[in-house]
């Protein structure tokens, strides 16, 4: 199976360009026989919106202009992300698996970053469900940014028994240290070595670039197999198309070998999260 | 503290490059002072933009340190910029022989705003992006004109420490005598920062560090070895030049406002 990490910037709010520049992009990542192609968060849109995130929404109305996206799965597998205006007034920060000329998933995003230099909470609204689904190439489960940041979602997939983990960001460089990367760089790689190696999955997390009023984006795309082997780094803060060759069978080899899933209490973890959940809202 | 300077000076560069190139500019305009932070400047222009889309603006006034326009120059040369000399004495001399003052600080400020004012006017003559030249430690304790110093289109060394643009000059090869003179507005003859501050960059960067980065409370900062004395005065400088930071406050009536609610990136469309 062969993957392309598509490390991009975009034109911030600039749909119609950006749906050009993913056409080329994959276009000729078909030719370089890729199975799939993975673009980062709110690739087809640019991340800093702010008010733009109506702007550029993908709705009822406008949503054929995603037309060219789909017909281009036909192809090749892709997972790109935009703002989806679901129902009306109310958005979303969204990545969709096309596949075969249709929409196969579509992720919400769950965790909104809304502290500091965040404010994302102020133009979306978070997902409700972590849903894997099916592809040929394995089960899948999506997560956008914050959301890889958070062990939960992980756990929650790795108990649908994920074969692929695709986490698809825009995350600003912060944290200039003696070392050749900044800190955050530091966050993602760490937390795709451990998700794939205790979880047993693949981890394709895919970074944006370039910058946006002053926030360079890190990139530093990556691929760590279901050991938790770092298969590929992409390099930080280039624009850059990456391919990367892996065996999805490795998830079966990694399974059997660190038996992990096969003794995991799904039911005694329920209950006590249930327990610890309605003791924390009692007391509140 | 201490920065990647080789990693820091690959990051400025992109930065450079991609928030000019993305507004249709292909060139940067800025002051040349002879001092550590334009030289800096400088170096990390003439990479992101190449020599022939740079212009470096000497711009000194008759009481200017000549050693530092000599530096400035000879840099320039150097780097193999483009480069002007503008006297700026004969624009100031005329304004204060109407309007007489005694007060430095009233005279260093037309000064620092004549200088954008050219900056400014060769930006429209060259379609030049102005590249300011203002660290983070300035930025925070407010020490630098408004509308003057302050005024740019981008500012590369902004979340800089003074001492971590130091570490970027000696990685950049800047010469020995710019990094050697002691940091000026070069507002007044024999002016220095840490002489009219009261603190050296050190104490004011690593004082910064710990309340603006690390958020670290007074007393705490204390028990490392700074008096409270100093700690409450660099406190009181960020708090006051506050303003300095800001755009022009709009009272709010409509349901969208600029400044408030209207929100949209400076890179839209971009």
């Amino acid at each position: 199976m062969r993957v392309a990490l598509a490390q991009i910037s975009s034109y911030l709010g600039d749909l119609k360009r950006n749906i050009e520049k993913h056409r080329e992009i994959i276009e000729s990542a078909i030719s370089k026989k890729a199975d799939i192609i993975v673009f980062p968060e709110l690739s087809l849109t640019g991340y800093l919106l702010q008010d733009l995130v109506q702007e550029v929404a993908i709705n009822r109305e406008n949503f054929k202009i995603l037309d060219e996206i789909k017909s281009l799965s036909k192809e090749i597998s892709i997972v790109a992300g935009y703002v989806e205006e679901k129902e009306k007034g109310i958005y979303y920060n969204s990545a969709s698996f096309f596949h075969k000329g249709e929409i196969l998933h579509t992720h919400r995003k769950l965790y909104l970053p809304t502290f500091g230099m965040f404010d994302e909470k102020k133009f979306f609204t978070e997902g409700k469900e972590l849903k894997a689904f099916e592809t040929p190439f394995g089960k899948t489960g999506l997560l956008i940014c914050r959301d890889f940041m958070h062990i939960s979602t992980s756990y929650l997939y790795y108990l649908q028994n994920v074969d692929f983990i695709i986490a698809i960001s825009a995350s600003p460089a912060r944290g200039a240290t003696e070392a050749d990367h900044f800190y955050v760089s530091e966050n993602w790689e760490l937390m795709g070595k451990f998700v794939s190696r205790f979880f047993s999955t693949f981890t394709i997390y895919v970074g944006k670039v370039g910058f946006e009023d002053g926030l360079g984006f890190v990139g530093g795309s990556f691929v760590y197999d279901p050991t938790g082997n770092l298969l590929f780094l992409a390099p930080y803060l280039e624009e850059v198309i990456e391919f990367v060759e892996l065996d999805p069978r490795e998830v079966g080899r990694a399974r059997a070998k660190g038996h992990f899933r096969q003794e995991e209490l799904d039911e005694i973890i329920f209950l006590e999260m249930e327990r610890i959940v309605k003791r924390i809202e009692n007391k509140s | 503290m201490r920065i990647n300077p080789e990693f820091i000076k690959k990051f400025l560069v992109k930065f450079l490059k991609e928030e000019i190139g993305k507004f249709g500019f292909k060139k940067g305009v800025w002051g040349l002072s002879g001092g550590l932070d334009s030289s800096v400047v400088s170096f990390l222009a003439k990479e992101a933009l190449g020599e022939e889309n740079c212009l470096a603006l000497i711009m000194p006034y008759k009481t200017s340190d000549p050693e530092a326009v000599k530096d400035a120059e000879n840099l320039a040369k150097k780097l193999g910029i483009r480069y002007k000399i503008i006297d700026i004495t004969p624009m100031i001399d005329a304004y204060f022989k109407d309007h007489p003052t005694e007060n430095k600080v009233l005279i260093g400020n037309k000064m620092a705003r004549e200088r954008m004012a050219i900056l400014y006017d060769y930006s429209a003559r060259e379609k030049a992006l102005v590249i300011g030249t203002s660290n983070k430690s300035e930025l925070l304790l407010g020490y630098g004109t408004i509308y003057g110093d302050m005024a740019s289109a981008v500012n590369p060394l902004g979340d800089l420490y003074k001492t971590q643009v130091y570490q970027l000059a000696e990685f950049l090869g800047v010469p020995e005598s710019i990094i050697r003179r002691p940091p000026s507005a070069d507002l007044w003859k024999g002016q220095t920062d840490e002489g009219e501050i009261g603190l050296t960059y050190k104490e004011i960067d690593t004082i910064l560090f710990y309340l603006v980065d690390l958020r670290i409370g007074v007393e705490d900062i204390e028990k490392k070895g700074f008096s409270v004395e100093k700690i409450l005065y660099v406190k009181k400088l960020i708090e006051g030049s506050q303003f300095k930071r800001k755009l022009p406050v709009i009272p709010k009536l409509s349901w969208r406002t600029v400044g408030h609610d209207f929100l949209y990136p400076r890179d839209w469309g971009k």
